[in-house]
């Protein structure tokens, strides 16, 4: 099957290196940041899990959040994502604050303008995988049948058609994974939060779903922020973000060779 | 292995103690409800048998003891506003003479024992308006032995045996009933034993079959967390045998723990339970007891249902070393399982259609097979209607929240029907009678209009024409009772109707000056100056006229001639006002006491009213009781769920939907069976209500009326509340914490 062009991710991917720039993210092109944190601490109980921790993405970029098990990678987008409220530090997406937000205010953001994908257990199994992309559809108040027509159209784009009516438990890890992206880009998201998505996939079709998610989050102009662990995985992104021990320790660009 | 089972359950760290904790509160809450069922049964129990003594008759023969000096015993049911009042009037005829129990001797001639109840009632009243009804003075009260409640109405009246032997309805008994087994009164009478015994089983029933499905439920509330481990096992080379074993022992921890609880529950929400109107008279202290019986069924049955459950949910998945998997779902319910309902409503339907079958044999078997047909049929029905209603709600939707819960409830209806089942047959039943009743009611209010409910009728022996000795025949009313009667404030005019001795045995004759101000009896035609009345109340389970409509032909004697006719009865129009209608029923009362009551026109008979009253509080206590047992089974059901679908709930959480969403989620999973099957249920008890009466005895159905519509939206509400209940247990378990990848 023809891959598609996938743009800076895919020449890295290719043979593209990462450059080393800095290891002071908080000096990164703050003033045409799309989301930006900075100086965030946050424990669990005793556990430290941030310890100032600063990180900024640009409009359209795709970074990867990579580092350690236990390093923080996750409560870091979780933070960015406003799922987790910082101790100390603060968050902005377009410029505004949104770690002192309410709860109320900050779900509806993560409904309106973030996608997610996580690695695995995100689809109802109540549902079909049809009705499942277009459940964020219906949340936002659509009518049930233009919310599935619409929902409809991403299974061919994700090489999924035929896929509609079954459910979480008559698809393949891939399949249901593909599934879940289509939920996160259905909604046309300001930035897709990615929780290692392809960590419970075997590389074929890590590499398929990340492909397809770069390729998706291109051709709608999403921000993408990936946490993983993979090297390969991680070689899709424009940039890579390292995390050791709560802090943001590198920042490496990649680079066409 | 049952020992490695007790460490697993008891010493595998805080989540597995917090999931045993959980289970065993969650069994409590049914096994403290099911000994709060079994104890209400027994206080009823405990109330009829009390008041046994009253259905004392001359076959009674007490423990064996025969009185060598019979006693007089006449009873009789009087009236004050809508509370009976237990009337009984004795004579001894020697020293050994029996004493009813609450006694400490017989009343001696123009001697009285008051119930505590009714003795505060006379303290309140002028004596006018009930006092004046009892001969003599009050020497004691009736004490608890005697009473069936503590506010129950009685009054023990003495006579001399020779004035009491000459009343009609008065017999000589040489011993008390004093319990309700081997009691000859008590085979017939519409609120008497084997009636008021079955009545008590259906409700029992009703009450304890929502209960035992809340207690199955429960000890299976940790399944899905509990299979994970069993697979691990199978994984290290457990065998399914020892699974069992495993599973067997984690859920009879759980269950006695419940069990301990559950008594401590029940005892200490134990006084609460006293203000519960299972039948509308107030248990005494002491009456909500448990025998040992009880006790040991409890201690010994929950563990052993918790261990036969856990082991039949366990049957339905097959945990195999590679994980759990669920049994492959079976098809959805078939149409065909509405088919005993609808053919046990049809049954009906043709009866209603083709007239009664002639036998009173036959009768009560179309009724117990249609009954059974459409129980039956209920049950089979359930999932079938919850299939039907979850698709018509999930093709339907446009929000996310009704989609989501219309799939869950059609991906497994028999589950989401099976928490409710046990409402069915007690909203069925309920709904039935309170139907059977409202018709009834609404027959016997329905003729007379306000008029019937103002005149107060006093029917003298004669005019039943039942045994009547002669000596209690009235020969006519003096000047002076009339003039008292007249005088009595509020009385408006009084009528007095005569026997006819010429040609009717089961009427009279009346002026028609007179009956003219009674219109509650009828009236004359037009020039006649007397007429000939027949029975003017008819009392199949109350008391109503025949009609303020009828004319009555005239007759041939001359108002002279006619008020030279013994008096048959009396007849008192009053100004409506409740102490109006006291005061003339206590005057009737005083000068006839050897007659019968005198009653409201337009009123049940005491008795009666007591018993539908008495089942109408049961009917209300098993509506409200099921609903909120039934929700208790479903929210647990809920927090079951809930466990299973933790991590997809959370995701969606954490993507931005709002917790109301998923509320809804829950709430409709939970509500639609129950709203669904509660509707199914009520509408099913009421039409078979309504084709019952109308096939069997001609009478015109009624919807019950709005208090029956209260009690069935509280429990709804009290349901949903039960439900909402789980929230904070939804909103915890679908934290972000629950998303982290693991």
């Amino acid at each position: 099957m023809d891959r598609p062009d996938l743009g800076t991710a895919d020449r890295a991917r290719k043979g593209g290196g990462l450059m080393m720039i800095s290891t002071d993210t908080s000096r990164a092109s703050m003033c045409e940041a799309l989301i930006e944190a900075h100086g965030l601490r946050l424990s669990f109980g005793e556990t430290p899990a941030l310890r100032g921790a600063s990180v900024s993405v640009r409009p359209g970029e795709l970074v990867a959040v990579m580092g350690p098990s236990g390093s923080g990678k996750s409560t870091l987008l979780h933070c960015l994502a406003g799922i987790l409220v910082p101790d100390a530090g603060e968050v902005r997406f377009e410029g505004r604050r949104i770690d002192t937000l309410r709860e109320a205010s900050r779900s509806r953001l993560r409904r309106d303008r973030f996608g997610f994908v996580f690695q695995f257990g995100q689809l109802v199994p109540e549902l079909t995988a049809v009705e499942n992309v277009a459940l964020p559809l219906l949340l936002r108040g659509m009518h049930r049948e233009r919310a599935l027509r619409e929902a409809q159209g991403w299974f061919e784009r994700l090489e999924i058609d035929g896929m509609e009516s079954h459910r979480t438990g008559e698809m393949s890890g891939g399949q249901s994974q593909r599934v879940a992206l289509a939920r996160a880009l259905v909604t046309n998201p300001a930035v897709l939060f990615a929780d290692e998505p392809t960590g419970s996939l075997d590389s074929l079709n890590g590499e398929r779903v990340m492909g397809l998610l770069t390729q998706m989050a291109r051709e709608q102009g999403s921000t993408v922020i990936l946490v993983t662990h993979e090297p390969r995985v991680a070689a899709y992104a424009d940039r890579e973000v390292i995390v050791r021990d709560g802090r943001v320790s590198t920042s490496l660009q990649a680079v066409p060779t | 292995m049952i020992r490695l089972g007790l460490r697993l359950t008891l010493q595998s760290g805080g989540d597995s103690a917090r999931r045993v904790i959980v289970t065993a509160a969650a069994v409590a809450l049914g096994v403290g409800l099911l000994l709060a069922a079994l104890a209400g049964v027994n206080a009823l129990h405990m109330q009829t048998e009390r008041g046994a003594w009253l259905n004392t008759s001359p076959e009674t023969r007490a423990s064996g003891k025969i009185s060598r000096d019979p006693l007089w015993w006449q009873l009789s049911i009087d009236q004050f506003g809508s509370q009976a009042i237990d009337r009984v009037d004795v004579a001894a005829t020697g020293p050994s003479s029996p004493v009813p129990p609450g006694l400490p001797r017989l009343p001696a001639a123009g001697q009285y024992f008051a119930s505590p109840a009714l003795e505060r009632l006379l303290a309140s009243l002028p004596p006018n308006q009930l006092a004046d009804r009892y001969p003599g003075r009050e020497v004691g009260i009736i004490g608890s032995a005697g009473l069936t409640s503590p506010n129950s109405l009685i009054v023990v009246v003495g006579d001399a045996p020779t004035q009491l032997s000459q009343q009609p309805g008065a017999f000589k008994v040489r011993g008390i009933q004093r319990t309700l087994s081997n009691c000859y009164a008590c085979q017939s009478g519409v609120g008497s034993g084997p009636v008021l015994q079955w009545i008590l089983a259906v409700g029992a029933v009703a009450l304890l079959l929502p209960v035992l499905i809340l207690i199955a439920t429960a000890s299976r509330l940790s399944a899905a967390r509990r299979e994970e481990r069993f697979a691990a096992m199978r994984l290290v080379g457990a065998m399914p045998r020892q699974i069992s074993v495993i599973s067997a022992v984690e859920a009879a921890v759980a269950a006695i723990a419940g069990v301990a609880l559950g008594f401590v529950l029940f005892f200490l929400f134990r006084p609460l339970l006293y203000n519960v109107p299972f039948t509308g008279a107030p248990f005494a202290p002491g009456d909500l007891s448990l025998s040992w019986t009880d006790a040991l069924v409890v201690v010994i049955g929950v563990p052993i249902a918790a261990i036969v459950s856990a082991r039949i949910a366990l049957r339905r998945v097959q945990v195999s070393p590679l994980g759990v998997s669920r049994r492959v779902s079976s098809p959805p319910p078939r149409i065909f399982r509405i088919i005993p309902l609808l053919t046990g409503i049809g049954v009906l339907a043709y009866f209603d259609a083709k007239g009664k079958p002639g036998a009173n044999g036959a009768q009560l078997l179309e009724l117990l097979v249609c009954f059974v047909l459409i129980s039956i049929g209920l049950v089979l029905a359930g999932p079938w209607f919850t299939t039907a209603g979850s698709r018509l709600m999930a093709r339907r939707a446009n929000r996310p929240a009704a989609l989501i819960a219309g799939r869950r409830l059609l991906d497994n209806p028999r589950a989401a029907f099976r928490f409710v089942s046990g409402l069915v047959l007690a909203l069925f039943v309920t709904s039935a009678i309170i139907g059977a009743l409202s018709s009834i009611l609404a027959l016997t209010n329905s003729n007379g209009g306000s008029a019937g409910r103002d005149t107060v009728a006093d029917l003298f022996c004669s005019y039943s024409h039942t045994g009547c000795p002669a000596s209690t025949k009235v020969a006519s009313v003096t000047g002076r009772v009339l003039s008292e009667l007249r005088s009595t404030p509020g009385v408006r005019s009084v009528t007095m109707i005569h026997q006819d001795l010429s040609s009717n045995p089961f009427g009279g004759v009346v002026t028609c000056n007179q009956l003219a101000r009674t219109p509650a009896i009828g009236r004359c035609a037009p020039g006649a100056s007397t007429a000939r009345v027949e029975w003017i109340l008819q009392p199949p389970l109350g008391n109503h006229s025949t009609s303020t409509s009828t004319i009555w032909p005239g007759a041939s004697l001359s108002v002279a001639s006619v008020a030279r006719l013994p008096v048959d009865a009396v007849v008192v129009a009053t100004d409506g006002s409740a102490g109006a209608i006291e005061r003339a029923r206590t005057s009737l009362e005083r000068a006839f006491p050897t007659q019968g009551e005198a009653v409201v026109v337009e009123a049940q008979d005491p008795a009666t009213s007591r018993f539908l009253a008495m089942i109408q509080d049961m009917a209300d206590v098993v509506i409200v009781a099921s609903l909120v047992i039934a929700a208790c089974s479903l929210a647990v059901s809920v927090a079951a769920g809930l466990g299973e679908r933790k991590r997809p709930f959370s995701v969606l959480r954490l993507t931005g939907v709002p917790t109301s969403v998923l509320q809804k989620v829950v709430t409709l999973e939970s509500a639609i069976p129950l709203l669904l099957i509660a509707a199914v249920a009520i509408v099913v008890g009421l039409v078979s209500a309504a084709l019952f009466l109308r096939s069997q005895a001609g009478i015109a159905f009624h919807m019950p009326g709005p208090g029956y519509w209260v009690t069935v939206a509280a429990g709804l509400a009290a349901s949903l509340a039960v439900i909402a209940s789980t929230f904070p247990l939804l909103n915890k378990v679908t934290g972000p914490d629950a998303a982290r990848n693991e």
